[in-house]
């Protein structure tokens, strides 16, 4: 597995384990407490940045050589791939959101709604990145 | 669409068994990018389809085969 994909595999996971936190304890608590979740988002924020720095940096020490050496065309090709699903993904999501957000709901749902969909739309990107990784292409 | 094939296994084993990593430092390309190219499932950009005929001493045409698919 190269440097680039153990790259993406840390963010994917990171993100989605992280996040997945986050949200659950705003469903069960944030709702109730009526407020915008900003020390709990800022906590996993900062949690989020803190793992997946150690663990770029372990898989750095692990293969050194590929982790200096610059992003090359095909994972620039990848990237362009995955971005541009993500980004497609995004847009629908953020469409959906604008159109409950008509509904007047609470600012907890408008504010995390939106958080949600940016974080769906990096799963998709990272994920993306890995399957053409896998693939070759 | 058509499909890419290339000689790049054989020119290396034919260039004193040059590894991949090798080929790829001297092409400024990754290791995975050159395996990926090897076994067709990625195509190289001009420019790094150049520099790999290039590092064999080889024309273009001698490297890479374009046939057209059904």
């Amino acid at each position: 597995m190269s440097y680039r994909e153990k790259s993406a595999w840390i963010s994917l996971l990171s993100i989605s384990g992280i996040y997945a936190f986050y949200f659950w304890s705003v469903l069960h608590s944030g709702a109730r407490a009526g407020g915008v979740h900003v020390s709990g988002l800022l906590e996993t924020i900062i949690a989020l940045a803190v793992v997946q720095t150690v663990l770029t940096i372990g898989v750095a020490i692990s293969a050194p050589r590929e982790a200096k050496a610059p992003r090359d065309e095909r994972d620039r090709l990848i990237d362009l791939r995955a971005t541009r699903f993500a980004y497609a993904a995004l847009a629908g999501s953020v469409a959906c959101a604008c159109f409950f957000g008509a509904f007047n709901p609470p600012i907890i749902f408008s504010t995390n709604a939106l958080l949600f969909v940016l974080v769906i739309a990096e799963i998709l990107r990272t994920g993306c990145q890995i399957v053409q990784y896998r693939r070759g292409a | 669409m058509g499909t890419i094939s290339n000689e790049i296994r054989r020119l290396r084993f034919e260039h004193g068994e040059m590894t991949q990593q090798e080929l790829a430092e001297k092409i400024h390309l990754t290791r995975q990018t050159v395996n990926a190219i090897e076994l067709g499932k990625y195509s190289p950009s001009l420019e790094a389809a150049f520099r790999i005929a290039a590092v064999f001493g080889e024309p273009l045409e001698s490297v890479f085969h374009y046939s057209e698919g059904r």
